[in-house]
């Protein structure tokens, strides 16, 4: 793969990257983004990301082909798996989202001021002082991206271009590849606001070269596990602000409803879709199913026909290759449930044969377990929602997406009782991977969190 | 307790206690095949868990053929099962895992019959690599502070075969359970080898090591231990300790006690047999020899691919799993979680499979 070296991630692996380097890069993207980025409207940026989206979409798309052809070397995605989960993501693409993202972080009629300002509307009904808000971005914002999925790190420099802010990605070592694909995607597009972003590899912990970047950042963002972020937090100057995205959990939730022999195959189904998606290495893939008991289908026989599912799934989006240690863990969980329900009608295990490309393990015990990932998934039947958030007692503040296959009025309920508990995000079933740009990350505005405003009074 | 069981505990003592690792007959090699199906018709029979097992993976006594069929346990469901022969009423002694973190231990359960192989199964080993006489200085609690430890267990067999005093002992165990040293008696110890110019073997674990290294860094400390002084060390550290690569924490040794040779020892409580890596070979300067384990003739070892549950080639990485004759009363084939290489007939360690270093969002048991 042979890509125009716009970016530092470009450059050939013996380059080396130093302090120095990094600070200019900084004042380099700092300069273009006045010159190149703030100029623009919300408007012009939403085109060209729309634009962007769609030749993403098209098969022909170099910057696609490459992924897919490349990505599953560097990601460890089936190729199958790759096209899901980026397809998924640049359909979200479109002007009415991006503006529902505007205004559901902004409030109404925001987007087309090029300097970012909202005038109030009906202030003499409501009387309000304010009449003006001017919001802006971070001038630098950076990004340390985790580099185990692609598309957090797309949406963060999807959103740094709605803030016009200069933006600098520092990918984890092996793992730049699509942001980098998806930058010269931009960079072709629009040369100008390609320069207004760079990307870079290195190991995390590399303090020099993140001292150099955290000096000139305004705003960090950061994705991974919470002792990355502890780490990152811990050496950011009094200035900069810091946005974290730490480790979470997920699960799926099956009402007794959808367990009938009409639906049952679509729930399934859709289990099986956020259990491929991603090969379940992402925080919003689940790693326990609750399943209700005294379906017309009893939670073991769902448990077992997702097993025939993951097979089927296998075939055409197989999972990716995974390390010896990862095979490892699969393996050594395997063999104590496998132990366990020779012992147990309570539990079982089904499982792919000379592999490790998916398990399913069904058992009463409703603690939420964490599990290997790479496709294995626990299954467990439950009363209630009230005891499959029992079984979350110890992941208070921990949890990200439930989701939820049952009737529309069971799913408000259950919508409901989850939220209360602290879940942040409720989806389909099915649709746990594929967040909607408006997703508040974590439960905060993902746009409004990067902004600052000023307010200007009457 | 069954006596076919006791009959095959008694035969294989004997045969451990005579075997010559010199000799061109050797019985337990050539047999090993059928002593390992015999050994499995009977834990089938006799114990009722694994006997669970076997049957739901139809692998039984009438369709095995060969001991690298004989289903194997992982070590995690010796938390979970009691995975004996011995009738609860004759149990006289329990190894536990290690683990300080871990809420279930492994339980390994013993009586008269089967600590007496135990024991003959470890000496004989640990004989022929570290000799019967001379001082050691054992960097553990003793067996009254930890009776529930299978190494400990194995320390105070070898110090009453070396006719050794109970200090040989210098370890503690803190009120919350940890193991320390006792320092002050520990370098009693290496200053009065030295003084003596007698050779000193030193065992412990690895966090022990660390500990004492530690304390000896940081008060300026080193010995330079009287010739063919030696260390065993055991692996793992559990989080007692900060943990070094395996290179470091033996330069560090060698470094601060002056010992040249240092053999490393692989053992669990799930098992009455250990594993010896060839130390002594992997130093004579010969080149292209590494260090590798080997258990005892009445053991042997497979690497199992955790992908496909096969056995790999030579050179290649999966699972350790050891078929241990000595495990009469319990169970003899066992699935660790530790990764290895094969290497002939032995191994090399590769550690406990953890989780590579968690990418991302996602929370994973780390």
């Amino acid at each position: 793969m042979n890509l125009p070296h716009y970016f530092l991630a470009d450059l050939p692996p013996e380059a080396e990257l130093s302090p120095v380097i990094i600070s200019a890069a900084c004042d380099t993207l700092k300069r273009n983004c006045v010159k190149y980025l703030l100029p623009r409207s919300t408007e012009e940026i939403i085109k060209l990301l729309c634009a962007v989206g769609t030749e993403w979409l098209q098969p022909e798309n170099k910057f696609r082909r490459l992924a897919l052809e490349f990505g599953p070397l560097e990601t460890k995605f089936s190729k199958a798996v790759l096209q899901r989960g980026l397809d998924g993501f640049f359909r979200q693409f479109t002007p009415e989202n991006f503006h529902a993202l505007l205004a559901q972080d902004f409030g109404d009629g925001v987007t087309s001021d090029a300097c970012g300002v909202k005038k109030s509307g009906d202030e003499a009904q409501h009387a309000a002082r304010s009449t003006q808000h001017i919001w802006r971005g971070p001038e630098l914002l950076v990004h340390i991206a985790a580099g185990n999925l692609p598309n957090p790190t797309l949406m963060s420099l999807t959103l740094g271009l709605l803030t016009r802010s200069a933006q600098f990605v520092k990918c984890a070592s092996g793992t730049s590849l699509l942001p980098r694909l998806f930058a010269h995607s931009i960079y072709e597009f629009d040369h100008k606001l390609g320069t207004c972003l760079e990307l870079a590899e290195w190991g995390g912990g590399n303090v020099d070269l993140e001292n150099a970047l955290f000096a000139e950042a305004n705003c960090v963002t950061v994705t991974g596990a919470d002792k990355t972020l502890a780490a990152v937090r811990a050496r950011l100057p009094e200035k900069v602000r810091f946005i974290g995205y730490g480790q979470r959990v997920s699960f799926g939730y099956i009402a007794r409803e959808v367990l009938r022999d009409e639906t049952i195959a679509e729930t399934v189904s859709r289990a099986a879709d956020d259990i491929v998606a991603w090969d379940q290495n992402g925080c919003l893939s689940p790693q326990v199913i609750y399943v209700e008991e005294r379906g017309a289908v009893e939670s073991d026989k769902f448990a077992e026909l997702l097993g025939v599912e993951l097979a089927r799934r296998e075939i055409a989006e197989p999972r990716g290759e995974i390390t010896m240690e990862a095979a490892a863990e699969i393996a050594t969980r395997r063999a104590l449930y496998e132990t366990l329900a020779a012992h147990r009608g309570d539990v079982k295990l089904w499982r792919s044969l000379h592999s490790t490309a998916w398990t399913v393990v069904f058992e009463h015990d409703v603690r939420y377990r964490f599990s290997p990932l790479h496709r294995f998934i626990f299954v467990k039947p439950v009363p209630d929602a009230s005891v499959a958030l029992h079984g979350l007692d110890d992941l208070h503040g921990k949890v990200s997406t439930a989701g939820i296959a049952a009737p529309p009025e069971k799913t408000r309920e259950l919508a409901a009782t989850f939220a209360r508990w602290g879940v942040t995000r409720i989806c389909p079933l099915g649709q746990m991977q594929n967040p909607p740009l408006t997703w508040r990350h974590d439960g905060r505005p993902a746009l409004g969190d990067l902004v600052t405003w000023t307010d200007v009074e009457a | 307790m069954n006596p076919e069981l006791s009959k095959f505990a008694t035969r294989l003592r004997g045969l451990i206690e005579l075997h010559h690792f010199l000799s061109g007959e050797q019985p337990l090699h050539q047999n090993f095949d059928a002593l390992a199906l015999e050994l499995f018709a009977l834990q089938f029979q006799n114990n009722s868990a694994y006997q669970k097992i076997c049957a739901a993976k139809n692998l039984t006594p009438q369709v095995v053929e060969h001991w690298t069929q004989i289903p194997a346990v992982p070590t995690s469901a010796f938390k979970e099962l009691e995975l004996t022969s011995i009738p609860p009423a004759a149990r006289t002694a329990v190894f536990h895992s290690s683990g300080t973190t871990e809420q279930k231990p492994s339980r390994h359960f013993h009586c008269a019959e089967s600590l007496e192989l135990y024991e003959a199964s470890l000496w004989k080993w640990f004989e022929l690599h570290f000799g019967h006489q001379g001082e050691l200085l054992f960097l553990t609690p003793n067996p009254k502070a930890a009776p529930d430890s299978s190494l400990v267990h194995m320390f105070e067999t070898v110090r009453k075969k070396f006719h050794l005093p109970e200090s040989a002992f210098t370890g503690n165990i803190s009120a919350d359970g940890a193991w320390e040293l006792d320092f002050v008696a520990t370098i009693g110890k290496l200053k009065s080898a030295c003084d003596s110019a007698q050779p000193l073997t030193l065992l412990g674990t690895a966090f022990s090591f660390v500990h004492l290294l530690d304390y000896l860094a940081e008060n300026n400390l080193s010995f330079h231990l009287p010739a063919d002084s030696r260390v065993m060390e055991t692996g793992g550290y559990k989080n007692r300790s900060r943990s070094l690569p395996k290179a470091e924490l033996h330069a560090f040794i060698k470094k601060h006690l002056g010992v040249k040779s240092i053999t490393c020892e692989y053992g669990m409580s799930e098992l009455s047999s250990q594993a010896y890596d060839s130390a002594i070979r992997a130093e004579s300067g010969v080149p292209g020899l590494m260090r590798f384990f080997e258990l005892p003739p009445w053991a042997r070892v497979q690497i199992i691919s955790p992908e496909t549950g096969r056995e790999v080639a030579d050179g290649e990485t999966g699972l350790i799993r050891i078929f241990d004759l000595a495990n009469v009363f319990s169970v003899a084939a066992i699935q660790t979680e530790d990764l290895g290489i094969r290497r002939g007939d032995g191994f090399e360690l590769v550690g406990r499979a953890q989780l590579a270093e968690p990418r991302g969002c996602s929370l994973m048991t780390a």
